[in-house]
């Protein structure tokens, strides 16, 4: 009896196919059936039924009615779109973060689990926690020295004699801090992977040939990270926008579990869907001419 | 002794040369960075276990004159802590482990074989990513209310006469079968891991692995997985935190008698209200060391195995090789 003999490269197809496989029915399941559904949900009237949901086709009346009637919808896209103002302050100070941890010195292994802790602890509902309670004075009735209690500071401001526009600014900004360090977590450990990926004799050579640190980063380390600032900046665009604290989030839920109205939240949810997907592209068209593919 | 003596030298020298300005502003910066991002959990500390009496008294700012534990005790009772912890380790532990398998069998797929539609699958893996969860959730949660998959259910009704669908509500296996399907929460980002690991390894190993006989299957699970130590701690962490740290899932696919840390923590607010009674509400100062010290006992557990390993974490994100 002659086994029969498939070709090597054909089996590697095969084989190919058979390690997506487990992903490849979760995709089906999991993203592509709820994905369809909900673009159809966005297209009826719905109401709960015994099994699933009944529903009434009523053409694209939930999209129009979002984008010209609801007066909530847009205001709170224009706010969403505002915080992405963030994302250029995440990527700084996350590099500069990434680059602090990277060299060898006493209490370094102390300070990358300090760098680390919001990755761990950092979850949507505990900042929205701390954001209130913490970072705001109404509660505590004593004042207190802190780095971030407004209101110590901003006695210490009047007294130099600043006007009000500036302290409101300066006030504003120490509390978008935590913000920023808190989201910043994921970003800077992909930061620091990068920075490790990079091959300590291209700065032997740059060192050799007398680029000094500033030159080095700017011509050796910033374009070899270039992937990972792509990466990162899709990373935040999302953590950004699909965060617990974000106002349209809790609209689209609340529209759907609490007011019922699951039709219209599936059509909200997909423009919100649309938004990102066109903020994401432009991220990345804008992104593209500037990376680095290093070749080893 | 005698690196001893070498950090002397080079001390001294620093000293002399006046080398000693870049590293003491290092540190500066760092210790910094370090208090904005410990002040939190300094504040949670300090908040739960002051008495309320001390909220009034302007000379505490951090070590309160009088302890107390009843915000312990009472977010404690309030949250359920430890039949809520159970259900979170236990839905972390389980996700963590199926999504390293999943994902590591998908990222090997991607990494190492050509085949048609490569491409268009992993913009697919890519696009799951960029998706908000709550662009799927309503239609997700019917599916698992109803879970029939294509029909199989439906199928295996007509043999057996059973009931046509199950409800996985309230179950933990609606987190646990998208996991092992490489579809939980975040799962396209260790595929990707997953993959970008895979690809920076040397394929020598494997070609040897194929010389000597082994089928892909076996090269996979015998050569390339423990090769892989330090892409598996990262995404089994990731996976781990993320699956513990999750809200609007939790809240949706667990039912309201079942709730995971985060849930019980999202609403302890108004628990606490309920719970304690009437006299207590209004005083906003004890209602907030409770729900400090709730905060502080949720993440109390991730806390704790962080403490055990963030070393190996930290030391396999350097060694990760991701581009």
């Amino acid at each position: 009896m002659k086994k029969k003999m498939i070709p090597y490269y054909q089996k590697k197809k095969i084989y190919g196919f058979l390690f997506i496989t487990p992903w490849l029915v979760g995709f089906l399941l999991f993203f592509v059936v709820p994905f369809v559904q909900s673009c159809l949900y966005a297209f009826q009237d719905l109401s709960p039924a015994p099994e699933g949901m009944a529903g009434e086709w009523i053409g694209s009346f939930n999209f129009s009615y979002a984008l010209f009637r609801d007066t909530e919808f847009l205001i709170q896209c224009a706010g969403s779109l505002k915080d992405l103002v963030t994302v250029p302050l995440i990527l700084v100070y996350s590099i500069c973060f990434a680059l602090l941890l990277k060299k060898e010195y006493v209490g370094r292994t102390t300070m990358r689990a300090i760098a680390f802790l919001p990755v761990i602890i950092g979850s949507g509902v505990l900042m929205d926690i701390l954001k209130t309670d913490v970072f705001s004075t109404g509660v505590k009735g004593a004042e207190t020295a802190t780095l971030f209690s407004g209101s110590g500071l901003t006695g210490l401001f009047t007294a130099m004699g600043l006007s009000q526009d500036i302290i409101g600014f300066i006030n504003n900004t120490i509390s978008k801090i935590f913000d920023l360090t808190w989201r910043s977590g994921v970003q800077i450990l992909l930061f620091l992977a990068g920075l490790h990926n990079i091959p300590g004799y291209v700065y032997e050579a740059a060192d050799i040939e007398g680029a000094n640190a500033l030159e080095q980063f700017f011509k050796i380390t910033l374009p070899m990270l270039t992937p990972m600032i792509l990466l990162n900046i899709v990373y935040s665009v999302i953590d950004i926008f699909s965060d617990f604290g974000n106002t349209i989030i809790k609209m689209i839920y609340d529209m759907a579990f609490t007011n019922m109205r699951f039709g219209y939240s599936s059509a909200l949810s997909i423009l919100y869907f649309l938004m990102i997907g066109v903020v994401l592209v432009i991220v990345y068209l804008v992104m593209k001419r500037f990376i680095v593919q290093a070749d080893d | 002794m005698n690196k001893m003596q070498h950090m002397k030298e080079s001390f001294l020298y620093r000293f002399k040369t006046g080398k000693w300005i870049g590293p003491i502003a290092r540190y500066a910066i760092l210790i910094l960075l370090a208090y904005q991002l410990l002040y939190p959990v300094l504040y949670m500390i300090s908040a739960s276990i002051k008495a309320p009496i001390d909220s009034y008294d302007p000379s505490v700012i951090w070590i309160p004159k009088h302890y107390s534990a009843t915000g312990f005790t009472d977010a404690f009772k309030t949250m359920k802590y430890l039949d809520a912890l159970l259900r979170s380790l236990l839905i972390g532990l389980g996700c963590a482990l199926l999504d390293v398998a999943s994902c590591a069998l998908a990222g090997y797929g991607f990494a190492r074989f050509k085949f048609p539609l490569k491409n268009v699958f992993f913009v697919c893996v890519i696009l799951t990513l960029i998706v908000p969860t709550q662009t799927i959730i309503l239609p997700y949660y019917m599916n698992m209310r109803y879970f029939d998959p294509l029909g199989i259910m439906t199928l295996i009704s007509k043999v057996t006469g059973s009931e046509t669908m199950i409800n996985l509500i309230g179950n933990n296996l609606a987190f646990f079968i998208p996991s092992a399907l490489g579809s939980g929460i975040r799962s396209g980002l260790y595929i990707y891991i997953f993959k970008q690991f895979f690809e920076g390894m040397s394929a020598a190993l494997e070609e040897s692995a194929y010389v000597d006989g082994s089928g892909p299957l076996r090269t996979f699970t015998h050569i390339m997985l423990p090769n892989a130590k330090n892409a598996i701690i990262t995404v089994f962490l990731f996976s781990f935190v993320w699956h513990f740290n999750d809200y609007y899932l939790s809240k949706q696919l667990l039912g309201t008698s079942k709730r995971t840390l985060i849930v019980a923590l999202s609403s302890l607010r108004m628990d606490l209200a309920a719970v304690i009674g009437g006299q207590t509400e209004f005083d906003p100062i004890r209602v907030q060391t409770r729900i400090q010290a709730g905060c502080l006992l949720v993440i109390l557990p991730m806390f704790l195995l962080y403490i055990v390993t963030q070393r190996k974490l930290a030391d396999s994100i350097e060694h990760i090789g991701i581009k």
